[in-house]
């Protein structure tokens, strides 16, 4: 598939592309092209699919070949760290991208889980334990991205605009993700509502027989009471399990509405929050031009004023005449 | 050409947004956060493909000019788009002296050269900063694409690739040649990120065949050098199924003269005509209040008012091309299904506030639930569609001021019956007298329109009666000059275009939107229906596309980069007709072509065509290049 490897050498001496400036280019091949998300599956990915040439290489050579020559003549600087210093802020939103990630993993196993409609493999204590697990994720993200943005404003004044945007956009993007996933959350435990009723119904259909029996055994108690006794007992048995299973299930839902009203209100907070600083669909150029067409409304407005107070040869005459009169006041009566 | 060329330019900026690894479609993937900074030329690249919103998805916090003040961000990777240029290169290498970002991922729209990657590279080492220069790039992406088959070559200098500069009379080698290498350096990049090599086809003899002699090198160079060819096996693209070549026709603008000064009837070809259509974004002007300002202070300003037609916009994908009454019915339908639509949630909502009252039981909880999150679910969708049908309102309703103040209708009537040459009920001289019927220049262009489709020209007297009309009229005559230079020229080459059989219906005074008592009250204005018909760029193409045999283009030049040695003949090798073709206009093209081509394609089952032009130009800015020529 991936004809365009090549085992030869790297660089090639032949100048294929003629640009108007006519220098020889030295076009290497793309090898490997390196990705920056490792890739475990292959058919979603086709690296030689790309309409574009990748000049890496070759800039590195020609940065090692210029460095060469000026190796005599500059003594080495040092050189950057590839360790940088970061701010604890891209530190935090950096964690609470991993979380977030790790949570939508989870939240897709429990995804899977929940969707499976068979009556007797239900895995209930994992699906529970999951749903426990991610709403715990779920609130923990919420009040960790609570803090990032009380960090952010709380270095409002001392930062330039553009890292100030930067944050704000990070914020927004990290809630918005959040109510994403928090909205996935509430329709996988919806679908798990539904299989359970669905598969209560079932049960109810498979265990109507045994329960027409014991309205009979009752009216009958005096007559066979040792038989009466042992299937009663059995009925009781049955009945119990049937109780405890049935009181499992409405554990369960009643859970799963308690969490979906909790949802309900961390997506409150999360539409509120979302809504402060939400950016309207817009295009990139919508504020250059604006803002090019405000400048150029100011410019002429100062202009116009220029011209009219450049013009105004009354207001000249209006003013040396003052200049005039103060002089004459100092002069005559203070002389 | 499965993907249309839109879907390929928006998957390839993506991709570079993405670092130039293609983009998961995982969303478990941790996000990672960076800036995206641009040039003009990058602006207008994105900006019809990627709305914010889209960028914001795909992780991008900031987007800046290059050479506007950038604050350091310390710890975010840098993605730049810019071209090639020589302030760009200054511009990034003392964005590496300031150190201004983490780490600058460089992707130039067309191919960089040796000698400023040098430059980049030598600034780089100057500020010990090579290690963060991490990938340089040349993306090929050199052209704008404004619908899925309509692209652009640029828009920042076009005066430099403008019909004036390529028909000037005074033109300069070197600069024909400057002309050139950008026209053929976005086709190049045109068909790189198609993933297509075409057989080209052109006419003899004018600026079209330089281009397509150059670009037939170029793309021959590119495929001779098997090792870095861009157009191997692979690129062509999963979505490529079909094995056959497309057919790539090179017009000219001179072959057609009066397309571009027609006033049309369409609705997307009217926006372009008597808005201001930019890139997909229209600007309307509102007026100010009627409250008369006090004295002595400023003028109000007019205030202007834009909207963008995206590809997103159902109601604009269907009815771009139909006449503008069409238009204007379907708008007062959109809105009548969108107040059924309105009443429908409200009365959801009363009835929803009366069961709860009277029935507290859980069962019907869970029904009313459902329905409240239908209805809510819903709501988004009810907003966003009042707003497209307000956006079209405010439109429809700008153009229709137009037409009725300019009386658009009458010219374009006119202006049909001219191309077709059939017999007129109306003089010329009265609708140029006429005072209220349209701007000087709307009379102007049916002068030209007249002029240019006369089989023979008007006689001398004739010529002076038309003048001394137009200078009344407060017409100014310098393109006059130029067309008839062109003219001139012209007919010593080959025939005078045939504008094919048209002809214009009107379809009654009073339609059936102003009796349902609309908006749209279009008293007076004439309920056009247009015939099909074809204009000359359409007629070539199908000639060529089904290897019709007619005089006019059986002396098309043939160009095949795939073969071994090029040939001067005209023959084609390949006697099957094209399903895919490509019209490229250089000197100039608008929406009328445009539509024209979409109606031909579609009236032609399984036939795919795209139309490119060297620029987009309104009748308004044509007619400003001709005066501009014919002053000289």
């Amino acid at each position: 598939m991936n004809a365009r490897r090549r085992h030869g050498p790297k660089s090639s001496q032949e100048g294929v592309y003629t640009g108007p400036s006519q220098t020889q280019s030295q076009l290497v091949q793309p090898l490997d092209t390196p990705q920056a998300i490792p890739v475990p599956h292959a058919p979603l990915v086709d690296t030689s699919n790309m309409s574009c040439r990748d000049r890496t290489s070759e800039f590195e050579s020609v940065c090692k070949s210029l460095q060469g020559r000026q190796n005599g003549a500059q003594d080495i600087k040092p050189v950057h760290n590839a360790v940088r210093q970061r701010s604890d802020f891209t530190l935090m939103a950096k964690r609470i991208g991993r979380d977030l990630s790790n949570t939508f993993a989870k939240l897709e196993k429990l995804t899977i889980l929940a969707k499976r409609k068979s009556l007797f493999d239900d895995k209930a204590v994992e699906i529970d334990e999951l749903t426990y697990i991610v709403k715990q994720d779920i609130n923990s993200l919420n009040k960790q991205i609570a803090q990032l943005q009380e960090l952010v404003r709380s270095r409002n004044g001392q930062n330039n605009r553009h890292l100030q945007t930067h944050s704000n956009t990070i914020v927004v993007s990290l809630q918005s993700k959040l109510a994403s996933m928090s909205s996935d959350f509430k329709s996988v435990l919806e679908v798990r509502t539904e299989n359970l009723k669905q598969q209560k119904s079932r049960q109810e259909q498979f265990s109507q027989s045994p329960t027409n029996y014991l309205p009979a055994d009752n009216s009958n108690k005096a007559d066979i009471s040792i038989d009466m006794d042992l299937r009663s007992s059995q009925q009781m048995q049955l009945l119990n399990e049937k109780e405890s299973y049935i009181q499992d299930r409405a554990n369960t839902m009643q859970n799963i509405e308690s969490t979906i009203v909790e949802l309900g209100s961390i997506f409150q907070q999360l539409a509120h929050m979302v809504k402060e600083q939400e950016e309207t669909v817009q295009r990139i150029d919508a504020n250059v031009e604006d803002t090019q067409l405000n400048v150029d409304l100011a410019h002429t407005e100062i202009l116009k004023y220029f011209q009219s107070v450049s013009n105004n040869r009354w207001l000249l005459i209006k003013i040396f005449l003052i200049l005039i009169i103060f002089f004459f006041i100092f002069v005559v009566f203070l002389a | 050409m499965a993907a249309s060329i839109r879907e390929k330019q928006t998957a390839a900026l993506k991709r570079m947004l993405n670092f130039n690894a293609p983009p998961l479609k995982n969303t478990a993937a941790e996000p990672v956060w960076k800036v995206l900074i641009y040039d003009r030329f990058g602006q207008d690249i994105i900006s019809p493909l990627l709305s914010v919103k889209e960028l914001r998805d795909m992780g991008i916090t900031l987007h800046l000019l290059l050479h506007s003040d950038r604050d350091p961000i310390p710890d975010v990777p840098a993605i730049y788009f810019v071209m090639p240029t020589e302030e760009n290169i200054d511009r990034i290498c003392q964005d590496l002296r300031n150190q201004l970002y983490e780490s600058y991922y460089l992707n130039f729209i067309s191919a960089i050269s040796r000698s400023k990657l040098e430059d980049i590279a030598s600034a780089a080492l100057a500020a010990n900063a090579v290690n963060l220069v991490t990938k340089v790039f040349d993306q090929y992406l050199n052209f704008i694409t404004l619908e899925d088959d309509m692209f652009v070559l640029c828009n920042q200098n076009k005066e430099q690739i403008s019909y004036h500069a390529i028909n000037k009379p005074d033109i300069m080698d070197t600069e024909m040649e400057g002309i050139m290498d950008t026209i053929v350096d976005g086709l190049f990049c045109y068909f790189v990120t198609l993933g297509a090599v075409p057989i080209i086809r052109c006419p003899r003899g004018n600026a079209a065949e330089m281009v397509a002699v150059k670009l037939d090198k170029k793309l021959r160079e590119n495929l001779r050098d098997a090792r870095n060819s861009l157009f191997t096996g692979d690129t062509m693209g999963a979505g490529q199924f079909s094995f056959q070549r497309p057919l790539f026709v090179l017009a000219d603008r001179n072959l057609d003269l009066a397309t571009p000064l027609h006033h049309t009837w369409t609705y997307q070809a009217l926006i372009h005509d008597v808005l201001d259509l930019y890139l997909n974004r229209v600007s309307l002007e509102e007026s100010p209040g009627s409250e008369a300002s006090p004295a002595g202070a400023r003028p109000k300003k007019k205030s202007k008012k834009s909207y963008d037609l995206t590809a997103a916009d159902k109601f604009w994908q269907k009815h771009k091309g139909s006449p503008f009454p069409e238009v204007a019915e379907s708008v007062q339908e959109e809105l009548d299904t969108y107040r059924a639509q309105e009443d429908e949630v409200k009365r959801l909502k009363s009835i929803m506030g009366l069961e709860g009252e009277d029935d507290g039981a859980i069962s019907m909880l869970s029904d009313n639930t459902a329905k409240l999150t239908s209805a809510v679910s819903s709501l988004p969708e009810l907003l966003e569609k009042k707003r497209l049908i307000d956006l079209h309102t405010n439109v429809a309703t700008a153009v229709l001021d137009h037409i009725k103040s300019r009386k658009l209708d009458v010219y374009f009537e006119y202006e049909e019956k001219l191309m077709s040459k059939s017999t007129m009920d109306k003089s010329l001289l009265d609708i140029i007298s006429d005072p209220d019927a349209g701007t000087p220049e709307d009379k102007m262009r049916l002068f030209l329109i007249y002029y240019i489709t006369s089989q023979q020209p008007p006689s001398e007297g004739d010529l002076e009666q038309y003048k001394k009309a137009l200078i009344d009229a407060g017409c100014d005559l310098s393109p006059l000059n130029y067309i008839k230079q062109w003219k001139a020229f012209t007919k010593m080459a080959a025939a005078p275009a045939n504008y094919g059989n048209s002809g214009v219906k009107p379809m009654g005074l009073f339609s059936r939107v102003m009796n349902t008592g609309s908006q749209f009250v279009m008293e007076g204005v004439k309920n056009l229906v247009l015939k099909q018909h074809n204009l000359p760029v359409t007629r070539i193409l199908d000639n060529l596309m089904d290897m019709k045999s007619n005089p006019e283009t059986d002396d098309y030049r043939y160009f095949d980069p795939k073969m071994l040695r090029g040939s001067e003949s005209s023959i084609p090798r390949n006697k099957n007709p094209f399903q895919e073709a490509i019209v490229f206009v250089v000197g100039g093209g608008n929406y009328i072509e445009y539509q024209n081509l979409v109606d031909y394609a579609k009236a032609k089952q399984g036939k795919r065509v795209m139309y490119g032009c060297s620029e987009l130009f309104s009748a308004t800015q044509f007619m400003k290049q001709l005066s501009q020529l014919g002053q000289k």
